[in-house]
């Protein structure tokens, strides 16, 4: 355990504020985190925030302001470390699927009209790894609590985190459920991060992705293998999308490209 | 050997004498699969389970489990998984699945997470027909010599009790007035009757002698891309296979002092990670490579050592990977036959 307390900044963007939460809500484990670093900023569980020097900073939602861009370089300036926690901040989450620059300028003035930004001028929705170098990656919409109190567990002793980095389906076939793809069932299992338990099919219910994407997922083969099961296109790409951000239209670009 | 006679109303109160001092374990039915478990009211166990989703290995080494707990002093094995079992319903080809798993984990060094449970676990097997998906013929799985305390063969109305350990023998001890060791010439015609009934149940078939020849002839293949560009990577095939045995090692902290846990995991070298080392250079990183490797292994590496395959002919892969590469179809694609698979419609499908 190193001396000094690990200075730990906890911060969110654009997104629920669901990993956010999620540290508030390890109720137990509550007086543990704040006793073995120095939350030195987090909005959702404190007033008197510090911004100065920090070992490790969690952040939270993707960016879509130019405030959070700014906000976003300055935390990378002053962290030795940082940690993307949760789906939007990993991949971009939702708000940053499917679209690309022209769309996404076009729903822009449909939603807010020919409206001067006086606050902050959007940007279209990006992972941070957008803008800055991250460090690691805590998947999950939101962050589960056993994962992120491990890998907090982990830094706060000098550890760098481990994480699964395979599929759902290997934690799936350790629980020996019956597959749910080979039953017809749409299931993204093959495509998604474990660290999950692989809740879902334990319980019967095909995976949804909301861990988001492993690096290496296979979404060509799925799609075919979906296809000929007889799923529809569109239902495919929607359930693909729902929890892969920016990663999805680099999928559909390729894809299209190859189709060609 | 010994060979006795037992009624099929006997089985149960058989089991019952003979679990008091241990756990049984049979498999049962998971939906309409079956899966391993611990029994302890006999009518849930599955008589007609041919296969179940993951293999007996799991009983020896967990899918993931603590191996000891740790604190800045020292630290202190946890061998929680260690227990007296009598696994009842095993097949023949889980049993040679064991037998290969004894050779591995006593090679270099010995491992006690797999070989104390191995220990106290008495093995009690099964007679079973082989469905559309079982090849262990091929593997010459089929028939067991070694491996097993007592083996059970059904014959409809009564089983034949082949008595393989002095340990069987002495479960046989526990409940003598159960067994008839008077075999009559009937008894003999019905065995040999059903052997070659089983004997000519089975629907697919593999050839081994020719695949480590055809693996080297076949290593620069082009299917081993089709194979490749099919594979999601998902690791099933080695989760589900009886001989498959490697194991990831990672260190779980807590906060508040706790003591940390040093977790042991089943892995896979169709992951992309597993390959990987300090520095990030992966030596297999394209999955074409990787499942190579995973045939390579089964079906070449492991006769030159040990002389047969590392395959069992259990079927798993068969019925489980969802895009259908298994030891079947690479077999057959080594053997430049027509392959029914997804991977093959799949290669098809994208090179349009
Ligand atoms: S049910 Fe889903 S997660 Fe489980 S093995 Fe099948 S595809 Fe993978
Ligand atoms: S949707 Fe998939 S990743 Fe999310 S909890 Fe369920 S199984 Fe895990
Ligand atoms: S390679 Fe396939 S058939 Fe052979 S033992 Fe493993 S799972 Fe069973
Ligand atoms: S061969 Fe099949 S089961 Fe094995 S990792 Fe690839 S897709 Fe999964």
């Amino acid at each position: 355990m190193p001396k000094d307390k690990l200075k730990i900044g906890i911060y969110e963007l654009t997104g629920c504020a669901g990993d956010a939460l999620l540290i508030v809500d390890c109720e137990e484990e509550l007086v543990n985190i704040f006793t073995a670093a120095s939350i030195e900023a987090f909005l959702m569980a404190k007033s008197d925030n510090r911004h100065g020097e920090l070992d490790v900073a969690l952040v939270e939602g993707s960016v879509s302001t130019e405030k959070e861009k700014e906000e976003l370089l300055d935390i990378r300036k002053r962290a030795r470390v940082v940690v993307a926690i949760g789906g939007c901040a990993c991949v971009g989450g939702p708000q940053a699927a499917f679209l690309d620059k022209k769309e996404w300028e076009k729903n822009l003035k449909k939603v807010y009209g020919n409206i001067e930004f006086s606050h902050s001028r959007p940007l279209q929705s990006k992972p941070i790894d957008a803008y800055i170098k991250v460090d690691c990656y805590l998947p999950g919409c939101p962050i589960g609590k056993a994962q992120f109190l491990s890998t907090f567990a982990r830094m706060v002793n000098g550890n760098p985190p481990e994480l699964f980095r395979f599929p759902v389906c290997v934690e799936c076939k350790w629980h020996e459920n019956d597959c749910l793809l080979n039953k017809d069932i749409l299931c993204l299992g093959p495509l998604t991060l474990a660290g999950c338990g692989s809740v879902c099919p334990n319980f019967n219910v095909p995976c949804f992705g909301c861990w988001g994407p492993t690096e290496e997922a296979n979404r060509t083969s799925e799609y075919y293998l979906l296809r000929e099961k007889g799923f529809d296109t569109e239902v495919i790409k929607n359930r693909m999308a729902n929890y892969s951000g920016t990663r999805i239209t680099e999928f559909f670009e390729q894809f299209r490209k190859e189709k060609r | 050997m010994r060979i006795l006679k037992l009624q099929k109303k006997d089985l149960f109160p058989l089991l019952k004498v003979i679990s008091r001092e241990a756990e049984l374990w049979a498999p049962t039915a998971k939906g309409d699969k079956f899966a391993y478990g611990r029994v302890l009211d006999f009518s849930r166990i599955a008589m007609d389970a041919v296969r179940t989703i993951i293999p007996p290995k799991k009983i020896m080494v967990p899918s993931l489990f603590n191996m000891f707990n740790f604190t800045e002093k020292g630290y202190q094995e946890d061998l929680s998984h260690v227990t007296d079992r009598i696994l009842f319903g095993i097949h023949p080809c889980d049993i040679h699945g064991l037998l290969i798993l004894d050779k591995l984990f006593s090679q270099a060094y010995l491992d006690p997470y797999y070989l104390e449970p191995r220990k106290k676990t008495l093995i009690l097997g099964l007679s079973c027909l082989p469905d559309a998906y079982c090849f262990c013929k091929s593997t010459h799985t089929d028939i067991i010599e070694e491996g097993y305390d007592l083996f059970f063969t059904d014959l409809e109305s009564y089983f034949l009790v082949w008595i393989g350990s002095s340990r069987g023998d002495d479960l046989i001890r526990l409940a003598p007035d159960f067994f008839d060791d008077k075999l009559t010439e009937k008894d003999i015609q019905t065995y040999t009757k059903w052997q070659e009934k089983r004997d000519n149940a089975f629907k697919t078939t593999v050839n081994f002698t020719r695949m480590p020849d055809l693996m080297e002839l076949n290593y620069k293949a082009p299917f081993w891309e089709e194979v490749g560009a099919a594979c999601l990577a998902c690791g099933s095939c080695s989760m589900v296979c009886p001989t498959c045995n490697c194991y990831n090692v990672v260190d779980k902290l807590f906060l508040g002092n706790k003591p940390g846990k040093r977790l042991r995991h089943w892995d896979s070298c169709t992951l992309p990670e597993y390959s990987e080392v300090a520095g990030g250079e992966n030596f297999r990183e394209h999955k074409s490579q990787r499942l190579k490797l995973w045939y390579t292994h089964k079906l070449q590496a492991y006769v030159s050592k040990y002389g047969k395959p590392s395959c069992v002919g259990c079927g798993r892969c068969l019925v489980t990977c969802p895009v259908q590469i298994h030891v079947k179809s690479v077999a057959d694609a080594l053997e430049g036959h027509p392959v029914e698979a997804f991977w093959k419609k799949f290669a098809q499908e994208v090179s349009k």
